[in-house]
């Protein structure tokens, strides 16, 4: 105690003596994290408002006042220091990154918040997160970053489909994909592509982005309106800093590998198990008919005896198809970015070219983007500020996105019989492919051609008025344009354009998103305990969509491809659609003292997609808070660094329905002889409304020991009201369904999320973080008391709704007939029918749920290790609980009973092939189709389900960041070098390609492995 | 201060313009489609609108592909090769396997637009009278044959009612007023009426459509084709002597021609059979029903005939035994080598609708085997045919079996040993049964692979005889009859499902 008086004591003394004059001091800050002088940090004079920021060097010069003797160093997302000056004149800080995040400021609707003042269910990822992996659109790289947030990629096409779900399925016909906002602009990312999938979310480099905000909870989004239903997630791109320029310059390049390639028969084993179904159907010459089945059969074959033909059967060759056509891709990424400014006017330019090959030739995916951030003070007042993205890509497109094509390689690859040799002999394709699938696929790929083109402008203007100190006025236009070109040719050398000598078909595509948004933000604070602020709002958005599109046939020579060298046009069609949005909305935030904390929004909608009696909706929420760290009795812990309460509640919509659903209309269609015809399209519904969503939160967010562990929990119960239906008409009415507000959905579930810092000792960390999502997805009531929807009766009350894929209505539950394995005895598959007995053939009456496509567990985990400028990462994603049919392997499962393709040698070891044997896999009979005369078929009811769970590694990253005094030599402020490495390994009892897609499953391109190595330089 | 001034008036005006005119602000009509109010008060409304019920037609559910490649595979015609699996199924006669669901939807679409149409024409400004007569005939007309397909598909037979009032669950909903309001198509829940009174209104339309209509084509609806139609719908009814009149009829007026010899033959090499009463259009090229489902690749694996080594279609389903030996068709190699698919054709006998049988190919990897060509891209273009829904020569079967039940033996005998010379057969003596069976035979090979059989053999209670594989479906089995949609039947509590399902 008296020590501390002493120095106190001192301290005045020091202070007193120095009282007459000013000081001038000097020094550097610095980050701790990679030692460089941190630009642009604030210097105070503790007590005053005497003030300096650093240069571009972290350099500062500040002149101290008598009196004073405290400097405070501060910098957004470092944590402050305050330095007694003495008697030095150099003083030199390192700042440490501030784990605490206390600072960390969270974009949220026309807004941002400190996150401490955060009262809805937000989830936030910084873009470093996701910084160079090698994905093209960021909603890819979102999978496992956040509780809530399931992110399944719908197969590997590089630039494809993604599908994203903030909380579950919340309907059943309407859309339900979030709403993406890039800089203030609400895109639409519906893809309209007609040869492959084009994520329009693919025209951002994810490497331009600052963070992305996911609004999850009803009442964060809901002044959002009618598009907040599923969620919103915010963009913020990177923008310029004060400063000298800085350069920064990015490249990586790999390459990808197949995942997994199938394990399929080879030539005669395939022989052997078609000879043994032959002997099961009671077939006078197997062998014979074995070799028939396979095109094999010599013409003298009445001549040959049995083993002589069991012979040639046993000789018969293996081609591996699959490794013919599934390969390594390559990839590569190079960006350049330029950010600086002064004080007035900051910029931030940017440029990047990516590249990636999927695992099957020829598909692709090529972009170049250009941005450009411009800020400019044109005083006091007055801000301006653009944001501008111009993207365009192109992909080489693939036979198809999926199905069961003869043509189509990632379908036929592993299902072609083996023993086709993919050349003959003198090195020219095999024309002559046995079986079912009847085209050499490599040929087929070879000639056929075709890309897709999406090129973006995305871009805003914003203007910014301070009209008082606490009252300003935004002014946002925006603008999203994307345009779709695409040409696909069937070369005349293929089967399939050999019959129409050859067919290009064309695409064009336009869409334009106008957006403007005017906002008043004002706030004041009351006895400096009362805070309030408000925002009040006028948004108005117009789409237009337009297109066509044609085929034409017959072609001289493969050698003309495009299509005005066609003979006969096939066909030719064009489309227009659009829609309106009109809106005003306000939001008031209210605390006393950061410790109780209020928000109250409303929004109000007008949409021209609904009817004319019901075209407006109200869209109200309230948030409330408790910060009880703030409070006396754990202000003063040294356990709790953070412990928030949050209530939320409020209503969203969701309009993601067609322009027109509303109306009754009579469209175009069903020409006849040559003249055009017309017929009723739609039912008029002028009630046609919302969809309305509540969602009611709870949740806590918390931070232990000096925030080394942070984290938070939510609960939710997510309603969807008045869904928009697709309510099944009569067909004997003349129409299949009406969109109608009819029904309720739930999704209620809980997510946890966790990061620690484990160890920081001496140079070493080693930060974790966590997250887990379960979510309960069911049918609260359909309408006219039904139980189940008479179109989809795996649409019932109390089960789950399944996971659709793109803009489909929602799958349902499984309902179908449960497998009871073969019996052993005969070998004949058997499935339960309704009073649990055996049946071989079951009915209708005999279907019971057994879940759905929609995982109800998720997460991700990740982990980093940072040791001086080494950084080892290892990120892990999980998915437990979804239910698939998978068409690819359905087709293998049938073991070549029905249709002359190949067979996985795990269903065919497993195949009932004695009596006595418990099995699940039927005996092999080659009549009636491949299944037992008057039997369902072997795929029939649950047979065919396979469970999708898998824990997937789906990221590495191994780095070193050169020594920053080092570089600097050489004229560098910053360089790093890292490998990487994408889904290396995946835990799963998967029997197909892979347990991650959508769709059918049948003939997608699955997911590859990725392989990076990249460097960053900065100067 | 100005600015701020300027800034609060221009938001404050925005919000005036948002409030006030956010009705025009958010409106936005379709440009592609037009209200359904007032739709079809034009003349060429009513003309576009009848077209699209003519192009459904052409679904593959309908005569596309079911209504012959389907209901042959279900009864005693063909085979399958599970070149693509296709039919397979349906030949075996498994539960499920039957016409489908599109079948239904598809039909009953166009019956609502039909009844749409009608309701309207009183509407139709500037119609002459000429118009409204043929619209409404033509209407009534396609009315009738829907209603036929659906109820002959759904339904007993009336000759041939399976324990009728005890298992029978009678005829088809009857709807004869179109929906075009939600309330209307939300509340309407038809029943299904009795076999008897979905004949009669089959009959009271082609009686309209009879008395209102020429001929502008056989791709549209006549008078003669009404009558052709109303002659199979009264042998499906046993109404015997309305078969004689309305054969007599047809035969009569000046649509379509009976052909024989090579003409015949010939006939079917041609876009429009000149056989045909009345048949679907396929006229452009994007009607196409293209590799999988189309007549053609449903039946033979050939893209043409004039080189047999093109890759066609899948031949999925081909003449069995009983067809073959019909007209005597066994594998004939006519050249060398006999790897070259052009060097096979068949032996035939002399009945000239052997012609029309051929080897196919090898290309796809499955075995050359016997198809029918009877559908091999008339139109022009790959996959499409024009299909023949009633030719004429039907007419004299007809009325030769008609004539045997009303007694007239004679007339019968030689109607169809005249009918048995245009095919190049020599005449036969029959009597009683015999006779009978001997029509029915014929009727067999001349509308084998078009769709006739299953419902002959449904129409006399008999059961199927199946040779590849050789499982019979007696005439008891449930199996006869398909199962009306699911769908239909959960939402419509008036509705009775069909037996067994």
């Amino acid at each position: 105690m008296r020590k501390v008086l002493l120095l106190g004591l001192m301290l005045f003394m020091t202070g007193a003596l120095a009282f007459a004059q000013d000081r001038v001091i000097t020094g550097t800050v610095t980050s701790t994290e990679d030692g460089l002088g941190v630009p642009g940090a604030t210097v105070l004079v503790k007590g005053t408002t005497i003030g300096t920021a650093t240069d571009i060097d972290g350099k500062y010069s500040i002149s101290v006042p008598a009196g004073s003797n405290v400097l405070v160093f501060t910098f957004v997302g470092l944590r402050s220091q305050e330095v007694t000056i003495g008697n030095r004149t150099t003083i030199n800080v390192a700042l440490e990154s501030d784990v605490t995040a206390l600072g960390e400021v969270i974009v949220t609707g026309y807004g941002t918040q400190p996150k401490r003042e955060v009262t809805g269910a937000v989830s936030s990822v910084k873009g470093e997160a996701i910084q160079n992996l090698p994905l093209q659109s960021f909603d890819r790289a979102l999978q496992g970053r956040a509780a809530g947030v399931q992110v399944r990629s719908s197969n590997g096409l590089p630039g494809g489909a993604v599908n994203i779900r903030i909380r579950g399925v919340g309907s059943i016909n309407a859309g339900n994909e979030p709403l993406f906002i890039v800089d203030g602009v609400q895109l639409n990312n519906q893809s309209n592509a007609a040869f492959t999938q084009s994520n329009p979310l693919a025209f951002l480099n994810p490497n331009d982005i600052e963070s992305m905000e996911i609004l999850k909870d009803a009442a964060s989004a809901a002044i959002y309106g009618s598009q907040a239903a599923n969620g919103v997630v915010i963009i913020t791109t990177k923008k310029g800093k004060q400063g000298k320029a800085k350069f920064e310059f990015n490249a990586f390049a790999g390459e990808t590998q197949p995942m997994k390639f199938l394990d399929v028969l080879g030539g005669s084993e395939w022989y052997d198990r078609e000879r043994t179904a032959w002997i099961n159907s009671g077939n006078a010459n197997p062998e014979a008919n074995a070799l028939n089945s396979m095109g094999v059969l010599p013409s003298n074959w009445q001549t040959l005896s049995r083993d002589e033909l069991n012979n040639i059967g046993l000789g018969l060759p293996t081609y591996d198809w699959q490794r013919e056509v599934m390969g390594r891709g390559r990839l590569q990424n190079y960006e350049m970015s330029v950010s600086g400014g002064d004080a007035k006017t900051t910029f931030f330019l940017s440029g990047s070219y990516n590249y990636q090959e999927s695992s099957f030739r020829p598909v692709d995916f090529e972009r170049g983007t250009v941005r450009v951030a411009l800020s400019h003070q044109a005083n006091d007042r007055l801000n301006i500020e653009t944001n501008i993205n111009l993207s365009t890509f192109q992909q080489n497109v693939p036979f198809s996105i999926d199905g069961a094509f003869l043509g189509n390689p990632a379908f036929s690859a592993s299902a072609v019989l083996p023993h086709n040799a993919i050349y003959n002999e003198d090195g020219t394709f095999n024309t002559a492919i046995r079986g079912v699938l009847g085209q050499n696929i490599v040929l087929v790929n070879e000639y056929n051609s075709g890309v897709q083109r999406t090129n973006t402008a995305v871009g805003n203007i914003i203007t910014t008025y301070k009209i008082l100190d606490n009252l300003s006025f935004r002014s946002l236009f925006g603008l999203d344009y994307r345009l779709l070109q695409g040409d696909n040719y069937r070369d005349p050398r293929t089967p399939d354009g050999a019959g129409v000598r050859g067919r290009s078909t064309v695409q064009s595509d336009w869409r334009t998103r106008f957006i403007t948004t005017q906002t008043l933000n004002w706030n004041k604070s009351f006895n400096g305990v009362h805070n309030l602020s408000a925002i009040l709002g006028l948004e108005y958005l117009s789409e237009t969509r337009e297109g066509i599109s044609g085929a034409g046939i017959g072609f001289p020579t493969f050698q003309f491809r495009t299509i005005q060298s066609s003979a006969t046009p096939e066909s030719i069609t064009g489309f227009w659609t659009g829609y309106r949005r009109a809106s005003a909305f306000a939001s008031v935030n209210y605390d006393y003292k950061k410790k109780y904390l209020a928000t109250v929004t409303a929004r109000y909608d007008g949409s021209s997609r609904f009817g004319e009696n019901n075209r407006y909706g109200l869209f109200p929420s309230i948030r409330v808070g408790w910060s009880m760290v703030e409070e006396e009795f754990l202000k003063s812990s040294s356990v709790v660094s953070e412990m928030k309460l949050r209530a939320s509640y409020g209503l969203t919509g969701n309009d993601q329905i067609g322009n027109f659903d509303a109306r009754g209309l009579y469209g175009g269609g069903g020409n006849y002889s040559g003249s055009a015809g017309i017929r009723p399209t739609s039912l008029a519904n002028l009630n046609l409304g919302w969809e309305t969503n509540s969602t009611l939160n709870l949740g806590l967010d918390y931070g232990f020991f000096g925030n080394r562990v942070t984290g938070s929990v939510d609960v939710f119960d997510r309603r969807t009201k008045d869904l928009l239906l697709s309510q099944p008409i009569l067909w004997t009415n003349g129409f299949n369904d009406i969109a109608n507000n009819v029904g309720e959905l739930q999704n209620k579930g809980i997510e946890f999320e966790v990061s620690t810092v484990n160890i920081d000792k001496s140079g070493f960390r080693w930060n974790t973080s966590f997250n887990f999502t379960y979510i309960k997805n069911q049918v609260i009531s359909l309408y006219d008391g039904l139980e189940f929807l008479p179109a989809n009766p795996g649409i019932a009350v109390g089960q789950p709704v399944g996971n659709p894929n793109g803009q489909v209505a929602a799958p349902g539950a499984w309902f179908v007939a449960e497998y009871a394995g073969v019996n052993p005895a005969t070998g004949r598959p058997m499935w339960y029918d309704i009073n649990r007995n055996i049946t071989y053939l079951p009915l209708a009456a005999d279907r019971i749920y057994k879940g759905s496509n929609l995982a109800t567990h998720f997460g991700g985990l990740n982990n980093t290790f940072t040791y001086k400028g080494f950084e080892l990462t290892a990120f892990f994603t999980y998915e437990y609980g979804a239910v698939v049919s998978d068409g690819q392997y359905g087709f293998l499962r049938e073991n070549g009973t029905r249709l002359a393709l190949n067979v996985l040698r795990e269903v065919d070891s497993r195949k009932w092939s004695e009596p006595g044997q418990i099995t699940d896999i039927p005996r092999d009979v080659k009549t009636n189709g491949g299944n037992e005369v008057r039997g369902a078929g072997r795929n029939s009811g649950s047979a065919g389900l396979l469970k999708a769970d898998f824990i997937r590694l789906s990221q590495v990253t191994v780095g070193y960041t050169f020594n920053p005094t080092l570089v600097s030599k050489i004229g560098l402020s910053r360089a790093r070098i890292y490998a990487q490495g994408l889904n290396l390994w995946t835990y799963t009892d998967y029997p197909g390609y892979d347990p991650e897609f959508t769709g059918a499953g049948t003939g997608q391109i699955p997911l590859t492995k990725n392989y990076t190595i990249g460097v960053q330089i900065g100067f | 201060m100005k600015f701020i001034n300027k800034a609060f008036l221009s938001l404050a005006l925005a919000g005036t313009f948002l409030v006030s005119s956010c009705d025009s602000l958010l409106q936005v009509d379709p440009r592609q489609s037009i209200d359904a109010n007032g739709a079809l008060n034009t003349p060429d409304a009513v003309d576009a609108a009848l077209n699209s019920v003519y192009a459904r037609l052409r679904s593959v559910r309908n005569y596309g592909r079911d209504l012959f490649a389907l209901a042959d595979a279900l009864a005693d015609v063909g085979q399958t090769t599970s070149n693509s699996g296709r039919l397979i199924g349906e030949n075996n006669n498994q539960p499920n396997a039957h016409f489908q669901a599109g079948f239904w939807q598809n039909s009953y679409f166009a019956i609502n637009e039909i009844n749409l149409i009608l309701a309207g024409l009183p509407g139709v400004q500037g119609a002459s009278a000429a118009q409204l007569a043929r619209w409404e005939g033509e209407a009534k007309f396609l009315r009738a044959l829907y209603y036929f397909d659906l109820v002959k598909v759904y339904s007993y037979i009336p000759t041939a009612i399976f324990q009728a009032g005890v298992t029978d669950e009678g005829g088809i909903p009857l709807v004869t007023e179109g929906v075009i309001t939600s309330g209307d198509a939300l509340n309407r829940q038809t029943p299904r009426a009795t076999i008897d009174q979905v004949y009669t209104q089959i009959y009271t339309d082609l009686e309209d459509a009879k008395r209102l209509l020429t001929s502008r084509g056989v791709q549209y609806a006549s008078g003669g084709a009404a009558s052709a139609l109303l002659s199979r719908v009264a042998l499906y009814r046993g109404d015997w002597a309305k078969v004689v009149a309305e054969s007599t009829a047809a035969l009569s007026s000046n649509v379509g021609t009976v052909l024989s010899g090579s003409a015949y033959v010939n006939g079917w090499r041609t876009p429009v059979n000149p056989e045909s009463m009345f048949e679907v259009r396929f006229a452009l090229a994007e009607e196409s029903i293209g590799v999988n489902e189309s007549l053609q690749s449903s039946y033979t694996a050939l893209l043409n005939l004039s080189n047999k080594n093109s890759q066609g279609g899948w031949g999925d389903f081909i003449p069995n035994a009983t067809v073959r030996g019909f007209f005597g068709l066994t594998p004939l190699q006519i050249g060398n080598p006999a790897s070259d698919n052009n060097n096979w054709d068949v032996n035939r006998n002399s009945d000239v609708r052997a012609q029309l049988y051929t080897t196919g190919n090898t290309v796809r990897g499955a075995g050359r085997q016997i198809e029918c060509t009877k559908f091999m891209s008339k139109s022009g273009f790959a996959y499409a045919d024009n299909v023949p829904v009633i030719r004429k020569s039907e007419m004299h079967l007809n009325r030769a079996e008609a004539n045997f039940r009303l007694g007239n033996a004679t007339d019968a005998l030689n109607e169809l040993n005249a009918f048995k010379a245009l095919r190049g057969l020599t005449a036969v003596n029959l009597s009683g049964d015999a006779l009978l069976e001997e029509i029915l035979l014929e009727r067999f090979k001349e509308f084998a692979f078009e769709g006739q059989r299953f419902f002959d053999l449904k129409r006399n209670g008999r059961p199927i005889v199946k040779t590849t594989p050789a499982v019979n479906l007696p005439f008891d089995d449930f199996k006869i009859l398909p199962p009306i949609p699911q769908r239909e039947v959960d939402g419509n509590p008036n509705l009775n499902q069909n037996r067994g399902y």
